[in-house]
C-alpha cells in the first residue's frame, strides 16, 4: 500500500470517531487502557511493547494455580484457510495452560467456525455442552437469550470492562447483562495483486476506491487478462460470505436493519431499500453481467480464493492480514515452476482499506469471537467447574494469550495486547498488520439479535444466490429476503 | 415307566387357554433373543420417532431454548404444504430419487450382464467397477466437487483444452444443471451396488432353461426376455426399492458439494430438513416434515417387506 494511501486513510479514520463512537458505550468512554480517538498505526506503534504483563501471576489471583478440577471445553479452532503459525500459538496455549494449571484436567476440543454453532445447538438440546465454550461473534446473543449462558463479565475473570472493545462488549450484552469476554477482534482489508493490476492497465499501487471502482476494476482485469477480478463469495452457510457483503451493503447506505447506525434500534429492515438493492446490483453485474468473478463463487469460499489468488487467477479480495502469512505457506508447498509463480504473487501482494461507497462511508464487519460459561443444567453431568473455567478465560483473554492466539488473523480482544512486547514483534513480522489495525475504527459489529445467525448465514446468502443465478431479479431477491428477516422477526414459522 | 420326550414336556407345560398365548408360551425362547434388540430399537427408533411427532405440532423461534416451545397445532404442516420451497424440495427430491435410482438400476444390470459371461480379466473389471461404491461418500463429494469446479475443474479444463468450449461448463453453480450433475455423481457411487445385486440374481437363472430355450430356437434377446428376466424380478423389486430409500434419504453429496445450492436448486427434503433444524432451528417445521418423509418411507418399506415375502413364498412353493 502507498504511503500517501495510507495516510489519507489515517486521516479519514481519525475524522471517523464518530463512527467509532457506535462501538462504544458509556462505561468505556471511562478510561479504557488506550486511547480510541488516537486510533491509527501511527498510534499502534507508539504503545506497543510499553508494557509487561504477568499472566500467570495475575490467573493466579482468580483461580489458584494449585486448583484441582476438571474442564471440558470446546473452542473455534484454526482451519484449512489460517497459517501454520496460528497453529503454533494454539499448540502453545494449551500446553501453557496445562504447565500453569497442572491440575485442572483440560478436555478441550476444536471445532471449525462452520461447525460450531450446529454442534453446539445440538449438544446444548441434550444438555451435553462443554462447561465453557469460545464461539464466533455472533453466535453468543442467540444463546444467551435463549438462557443457556451464564452472566460473565471481564471483572470476573481480573479484567475491568473497559480493556475490551466496546462494540466487541455490544456483542457479549443481552438484556442489558453481559453473559461473556471478547477473545480477539478483528477488521479485514482489500487486498490486491500490484502485477495483475499492471498487466490489466491500473495503477498497482492504487487500489480501487469504491466499491463501483471495484466492479470496473474487476471487469477490466477480467476483459484483459481472462481472469477473475474480484474473489466475491456467496455461499450459503459460511461465515465468509457476510464478512465479505455486508461491507459492501453498508457501504452503500444499506443494512440488514439500522445495525450501522450510532445507536442502533433493529427494529426496521432495510434489506429492501435502495442503497441495499445498489450493493446487491453491484454484486449482479459483477457475477451476472461482467462475469468478471469465479463462476464459482456460489459454492466457494475465502479458503478456496486464497489458492486462486496464489496461482494469480484473481486480482482482488478481501481477508485477514494473516493471508499474507496463508501464501507464504501455500508457496512452501508449491513445487516447480508453480513455487516462482506464487512467489511473483507474494512479493506483489498488496494491503489497502476497503472501498468507500458512493457516498464515502466505508465499512468492515467487526469480527472476532467471544468466550463463555454454561450453566450447569446444560452441561454434561450437570456440573460447571466453574474456578477451572474461568481460569481458561482468564488466561485466553490475557494480554499476552489474546494477542498471542490472534497473531496472524486478528487482534486482542483485550485492549491490553496492543501493548505488549508481542505486539511490537507482531508488527514488525507481520506484514500488512497496520492496515488491517487501521480498519478497526470502520467496524460495525452484527445484529446483537439471537437470529443473527440465520441472517447472516442463511437469508443474506440466500438473497445473492437468488439473485446472481436469475431465480429472482435483484429487487425480488431483496424483498424475498426483506420479508423472511420480518418473518423471522415476527417470529414466524 | 413312561418316558417323556422333549416335545412332549414342552406340550406338558404348555398353559392351557387360547391359542395366541400358547404359541407366545412356545416361541418364549425366541422372545427372549429378540429382546434386546427390541429394546434398543424402542429408545433409539420408537421413542425419537414419537419425539419427532410431537415436536411437529410446535413453533421453535430461534430465540426460544426447546422446552419453551410454543404449540401450534397443524400449523407447521400447513405451512410446509403452502410454501413454495417445499414444492421446489419435493420437486428435486423426486427428479434426484427416480433419476438415480432408475440409472444407476439400469447400469447396475448392464454391467452384471456383462460381467457374468466368461473373460479374461472379468475379476479385475469387477474389482474395479465396484471402488466407487466402497469409497467413502465424503471423499468422494470432495472429489467430484473438484471435478465440476465451475473455473478450475478437470472437465471444463478439458473441454477447453479441446477448443469444444471458450469457458468451462458451469455444473454446480448454476440452477440449471446443478441437479442433473449431483445425480450423475449418485449414480457412479450407486451403480455398482445394483451390479452385485444383479450379479447374485444372475447366479439364481437356471442354465438348463437358457440351453433349453436355445435348442429351441430363442434369440439371445429372446433368452433374456423369457428366460432371464422374469427370473430376476424379484431381485429387481428389492434393489429399486433399496435404491429408492437410500436416495430418499441421501444427505451426503449434495450437502457436501452444495449444501443445498444454489438458490436451494439442489435442496432435497433430507438436505432441507437438515437445514431447518440445525441450521435454522426451525425443529417443529423439521420435524413435520420428517413425519411426511417417514410416511413415505414407510409405504416404500411396505412394498419392499412385501417383495421380500412374495420371493419366501415363492422359494417355499417351490
Amino acid at each position: 500500500m502507498t504511503r500517501s494511501t495510507l495516510g489519507g486513510a489515517v486521516l479519514r479514520g481519525t475524522v471517523s470517531t464518530a463512527l467509532m463512537a457506535s462501538l462504544m458505550s458509556a462505561p468505556a468512554l471511562a478510561a479504557p487502557p488506550v486511547d480510541l480517538s488516537k486510533w491509527s498505526p501511527e498510534y499502534v506503534r507508539s504503545i506497543a511493547g510499553t508494557q509487561d504483563f504477568d499472566t500467570a501471576a495475575d490467573c493466579g489471583k482468580v483461580t489458584p494455580l494449585d486448583y484441582k478440577g476438571r474442564l471440558t471445553f470446546w473452542y473455534q479452532g484454526v482451519f484449512e484457510g489460517d497459517p501454520d503459525l496460528l497453529r503454533q500459538y494454539y499448540k502453545d496455549f494449551f500446553e501453557t495452560f496445562r504447565k500453569t494449571y497442572p491440575n485442572i484436567q483440560l478436555e478441550e476440543q476444536a471445532l471449525t467456525y462452520n461447525d460450531l454453532l450446529d454442534k453446539f445447538r445440538t449438544a446444548l438440546l441434550g444438555n451435553a455442552a462443554p462447561m465453557a465454550v469460545r464461539l464466533q461473534i455472533l453466535g453468543g446473543t442467540e444463546f444467551a437469550s435463549k438462557g443457556y449462558l451464564q452472566p460473565l463479565k471481564p471483572e470476573d475473570v481480573g479484567y475491568s470492562t473497559e480493556d475490551f472493545w466496546p462494540g466487541a462488549m455490544k456483542a457479549v450484552t443481552w438484556d442489558g447483562v453481559t453473559y461473556g469476554i471478547p477473545t480477539n477482534n478483528e477488521t479485514m482489508a482489500f487486498i490486491w495483486n500490484a502485477d495483475v493490476f499492471k498487466r490489466a492497465g491500473l495503477d498497482p499501487n492504487k487500489p480501487p476506491a469504491t466499491w463501483d471502482d471495484v466492479v470496473k476494476y474487476s471487469k477490466q482485469i477480467h476483459d484483459k487478462l481472462g481472469i477473475a477480478g474480484y474473489g466475491l463469495v456467496a455461499r450459503k452457510n459460511a461465515g465468509n460470505t457476510p464478512y465479505r457483503f455486508m461491507p459492501q451493503l453498508w457501504a452503500y447506505g444499506g443494512g440488514v436493519f439500522d445495525e450501522a447506525a450510532a445507536n442502533p434500534t433493529y427494529k426496521d429492515i432495510e434489506l429492501n431499500s435502495a442503497q441495499s438493492k445498489a450493493a446487491l446490483q453491484a454484486s449482479y453485474d459483477m457475477y451476472v453481467r461482467d462475469k468478471s468473478v469465479p463462476v464459482s463463487a456460489l459454492t466457494n469460499q475465502q479458503a478456496d480464493n486464497q489458492p486462486l489468488f496464489l496461482a494469480g487467477q484473481l486480482g482482488m479480495m478481501i481477508s485477514h492480514p494473516s493471508d499474507y502469512n496463508v501464501m507464504l505457506d501455500l508457496q512452501k508447498k508449491a513445487t516447480g515452476t508453480d513455487k516462482d509463480k506464487a512467489q511473483t504473487v507474494i512479493d506483489n501482494m498488496r494491503y489497502g482499506l476497503i472501498p468507500t461507497g458512493p457516498d464515502g462511508k466505508r465499512a468492515v464487519v467487526f469480527g472476532g469471537s467471544n468466550i463463555h460459561i454454561l450453566k450447569p443444567e446444560y452441561v454434561e453431568g450437570g456440573k460447571v467447574d466453574e474456578p477451572a473455567a474461568k481460569a481458561i478465560i482468564c488466561m485466553w483473554t490475557s494480554p499476552e494469550w489474546s494477542l498471542k492466539m490472534a497473531y496472524a488473523g486478528s487482534n486482542p480482544g483485550n485492549l491490553n495486547g496492543f501493548k505488549t512486547k508481542w505486539m511490537k514483534e507482531r508488527l514488525d513480522s507481520i506484514k500488512f498488520l497496520d492496515v488491517t489495525t487501521s480498519m478497526l475504527p470502520y467496524g460495525i459489529p452484527f445484529p446483537a439479535l439471537p437470529q443473527s445467525p440465520e441472517i447472516m448465514n442463511i437469508i443474506v446468502p440466500d438473497m445473492m444466490q437468488n439473485a446472481l443465478t436469475g431465480a429472482m431479479t435483484v429487487d425480488q431477491a431483496a424483498d424475498d429476503a426483506a420479508k423472511k428477516v420480518k418473518d423471522l422477526m415476527g417470529g414466524g414459522l | 415307566m413312561t418316558i417323556v420326550t422333549g416335545n412332549e414336556a414342552r406340550r406338558r407345560a404348555q398353559p392351557a387357554g387360547s391359542s395366541v398365548p400358547r404359541k407366545i408360551w412356545e416361541h418364549r425362547a425366541d422372545y427372549a433373543y429378540v429382546l434386546p434388540a427390541i429394546a434398543v430399537m424402542l429408545i433409539v427408533i420408537a421413542y425419537p420417532i414419537y419425539y419427532t411427532i410431537e415436536l411437529s405440532f410446535f413453533n421453535t423461534p430461534p430465540g426460544l431454548q426447546l422446552r419453551d416451545k410454543i404449540f401450534v397445532g397443524f400449523n407447521n404442516y400447513t405451512a410446509i404444504l403452502t410454501s413454495d420451497v417445499f414444492w421446489q424440495v419435493t420437486f428435486n427430491t423426486l427428479i434426484w430419487t427416480i433419476g438415480s435410482t432408475l440409472i444407476s438400476f439400469v447400469l447396475g444390470f448392464a454391467a452384471a450382464l456383462a460381467l457374468h459371461r466368461d473373460f479374461i480379466g472379468r475379476g479385475i473389471l469387477r474389482a474395479i467397477l465396484i471402488i466407487p461404491w466402497v469409497i467413502s461418500a465424503v471423499a468422494a463429494s470432495y472429489i467430484w466437487k473438484w471435478i465440476y469446479h465451475s473455473d478450475f475443474g478437470i472437465i471444463g479444463a478439458v473441454l477447453v483444452e479441446l477448443g469444444l468450449t471458450s469457458r468451462p461448463p458451469n455444473f454446480i453453480d448454476n440452477v440449471s444443471t446443478v441437479l442433473p450433475s449431483l445425480i450423475v455423481v449418485n449414480i457412479w457411487r450407486e451403480f455398482p451396488f445394483a451390479m452385485i445385486m444383479m450379479m447374485a440374481g444372475l447366479q439364481t437363472v437356471p442354465e438348463q432353461l437358457l440351453r433349453a430355450a436355445k435348442v429351441d430356437g430363442a434369440n439371445a434377446w429372446q433368452r433374456f426376455w423369457h428366460v432371464t428376466f422374469p427370473h430376476l424380478r424379484n431381485v429387481s423389486t428389492v434393489t429399486i426399492l433399496l435404491l429408492a430409500v437410500a436416495n430418499f434419504n441421501s444427505f451426503i453429496i449434495p450437502w457436501i458439494m452444495t449444501g443445498g445450492g444454489p438458490s436451494n436448486a439442489s435442496h432435497i427434503w433430507i438436505t432441507h430438513i437438515y437445514e431447518l433444524a440445525f441450521g435454522r432451528q426451525r425443529w417443529g417445521v423439521a420435524s413435520a416434515y420428517s413425519v411426511l418423509l417417514f410416511l413415505i418411507l414407510m409405504t416404500l418399506g411396505y412394498f419392499y417387506v412385501r417383495a421380500l415375502s412374495g420371493n419366501e413364498r415363492k422359494e417355499g412353493n417351490a
